[in-house]
């Protein structure tokens, strides 16, 4: 693979590749996106990650320039874009559904943004070779989209706009279509991409796998507002709140007060965990322990214990999840290894008592 | 029961039913075609090939005459209204406003209206403004009603058409009118061709606007067809019958095979019939 001459080339080493700037988008009555500041760095693989409705895609166009801000501003390379019409932005965008030109072929398809920019035809010849190259589709010239799987579609898109050497890449949701032992594939393949063209990547997913597989940076966002933004292990490890705390892997979420700089769950039960100092006492909070700090029946010294029931047990290959309910209403899933030692899903019986507990640390008190 | 039924919801007289009805369809177009290499006058007994109805037809001086006005009303019918009937249809689908619903039925009045009412007005129309029938009127007239069809054709295609793949021509720095010329116009064009060559066949044969919109002379073929027809009904007529049958078939298969050889999946029939790919 060699990636020399889709290298990107920023115009001002200094200024961050997008910069929002209070950037609101309304339609009509509904607020899509409010006051967004996000700063994107060159070369950063940077995720917008959220249910579906809660902004992410919106945000996208509007750095692609298919729409406009309410309010607020958009910087690209430093410079505000929004006078700038979708094609003489120097972005482009891998749409969800491909896009791709049907009755061109795969060759036409590619060249077809370096054609409008007048790129004499012999680099033209090149720079398509290169970018079929970079994509694993030498071969494939010829071929109509049409004849092409839905894998293959995805890497013409991917070739027709890296092709261009923009300054940013806009992914819509690209894998969404494709079937999970591809999409693993292409997330894998996908990265390795970034890193080799160094261009910047403004990512939309909803799904918190593959943003915290590929991201350097993510974004979480929720009913048009940015919860939380940071690298995959902050997210994962320190949730700023109990949306993002829920969104991001297995919830675990439990609603609690603290009471005496500890917590008291609704069924009554009191243990100590990390309390940030601006929770007074009597402050409705959620508590989110992650499924796999969660330890079953044999617990360490200093560990906050507590006993439930097994619900429910589902088995997923490599671990077994063990659902627990504490009290009415209380339950907790647990992650078990089945390791050669042991098949968890022989040892958790559903209806039995049992004993579990997780160092205190790894609870998060959420507000 | 030995074996088991196949094709459970497949009842076996479908086929036989089939055949009838294709017979039923066909047969008296299959005689009007039998009888025009018929030998003698008679259209009651087949007694030997010959192409003198044929000849007939192309020695006669007004026949060959209204077929030509034919063919000429024909085409500008299908040209201009190609043209209008598309641009109608980027306005109902593209325009975002309060009365694109209203437009969007109105504009269907056309297809609906007894074409002896549409006949009437537009004699009415031009004896009112003083306009002299001829073969204009005809295409005027004609233009009016063909409208309506390639916007119906048309629009169903531009509906279908994914936003995404034109805002994908613009990310990649194609202007509004480029991608519109390297983009959206391709992805119509069966339906466009297809359209074009419905209004061309609806034009071709249509008689009643024609009858009343008509000048001396020239008069387009159906009408000419239709005053000879009431001195008699010659095997002259089975000829014109079989080869305006030809023009028709001819118009199939160039909306089927022009697609095709541009190496296009779907063919302009399959836009007509409502199959994307054929």
């Amino acid at each position: 693979m060699s990636g020399k001459s889709i290298r990107a080339h920023s115009a001002e080493p200094s200024a961050s590749a997008i910069r929002f700037e209070q950037v609101t988008k309304r339609f009509g009555d509904t607020v899509a996106v409010s006051g967004l500041d996000i700063e994107i760095e060159p070369g950063e693989f940077f995720s917008l990650l959220g249910p579906s409705g809660c902004g992410k895609t919106t945000t996208l166009r509007m750095v692609a320039g298919f729409e406009q801000p309410s309010e607020g501003r958009i910087f690209l390379e430093g410079e505000p874009v929004e006078r700038v019409p979708p094609y003489h932005r120097n972005v482009n965008t891998v749409f969800q559904s491909y896009a791709l030109f049907e009755h061109l072929d795969v060759q036409d398809n590619v060249a077809f943004g370096l054609k409008r920019r007048k790129v004499p035809t012999d680099e033209i010849r090149t720079r398509v070779a290169e970018a079929l190259e970079l994509v694993e589709l030498r071969g494939r010239e010829r071929s109509k989209p049409r004849e092409l799987s839905g894998g293959q579609k995805q890497r013409v898109a991917l070739a027709r706009a890296l092709v261009n050497r923009p300054a940013v890449l806009l992914l819509d949701e690209p894998l969404g279509a494709l079937d999970l032992k591809l999409r693993k594939q292409m997330q894998v393949e996908l990265k390795g991409i970034q890193r080799e063209v160094g261009i910047t990547f403004l990512y939309v997913t909803h799904d918190q796998e593959e943003a915290l597989a590929m991201s350097d940076r993510i974004a979480v966002m929720e009913d048009g507002e940015m919860r939380q933004c940071g690298t995959p292990e902050e997210v994962y490890e320190r949730p700023g709140g109990p949306f993002v705390a829920g969104f991001i892997g297995i919830s675990n979420l439990l609603p609690a007060t603290v009471e005496n700089g500890g917590i008291r769950l609704a069924s009554g039960t009191r243990f100590a965990a990390p309390v940030p100092e601006e929770c007074s006492d009597g402050s409705a909070v959620h508590v989110s322990v992650r499924p796999e700090k969660i330890w079953l029946d044999e617990l360490e010294d200093g560990m906050v214990a507590l006993e439930g029931t097994i619900v429910e047990r589902v088995y997923v290959g490599t671990t077994t999840q063990v659902i627990v309910e504490l009290a009415a209403g209380l339950r907790l899933v647990a992650l078990e290894q089945n390791t050669a030692r042991q098949r968890s899903d022989d040892r958790w019986q559903i209806g039995e008592r049992v004993r579990l507990g997780w160092q205190p640390e790894h609870a998060l008190v959420l507000r | 029961m030995s074996s088991p039924p196949k094709d459970f919801d497949r009842p076996r007289f479908l086929p036989a039913f089939t055949a009838l009805f294709f017979v039923f369809l066909f047969a008296p177009i299959a005689l009007v075609a039998l009888f025009s290499f018929n030998s003698t006058r008679s259209l009651q007994n087949f007694q030997g090939f010959s192409l003198q109805w044929y000849e007939r037809f192309f020695d006669n001086e007004s026949l060959r005459e209204s077929l030509i006005a034919s063919i000429e009303i024909a085409f500008v019918t299908m040209v201009v209204s190609t043209v209008l009937g598309t641009m109608l249809a980027f306005g109902l689908v593209r325009a975002r406003t309060r009365w694109a619903g209203s437009a969007n039925v109105l504009m269907l009045i056309p297809l609906v209206t007894p074409e002896i009412v549409a006949a009437v007005s537009a004699l009415i129309l031009f004896t009112q403004i003083g306009w002299r029938l001829s073969l204009e009127t005809i295409m005027i007239a004609h233009i009016t009603f063909s409208i309506s069809y390639v916007t119906v054709v048309v629009r169903a295609r531009l509906a279908a058409v994914n936003p995404e793949v034109e805002q994908a021509a613009l990310d990649l720095g194609a202007t509004r009118w480029g991608t519109l010329r390297l983009v959206t116009i391709p992805e119509l064009w069966p339906a466009i061709l297809a359209a074009g060559l419905l209004v061309f066949a609806l034009s071709f044969d249509d008689f009643v606007i024609s009858f009343f919109t008509t000048g001396e002379s020239p008069q387009p073929l159906p009408v000419r067809i239709y005053s000879a027809i009431r001195f008699g009904v010659t095997p002259t007529i089975n000829a014109i019958g079989t080869l305006m049958l030809a023009v028709s078939a001819v118009l199939i298969g160039l909306a089927i095979a022009l697609p095709r050889l541009l190496g296009r999946r779907e063919s302009g029939l399959g836009v007509l019939v409502g199959r994307e790919a054929a």
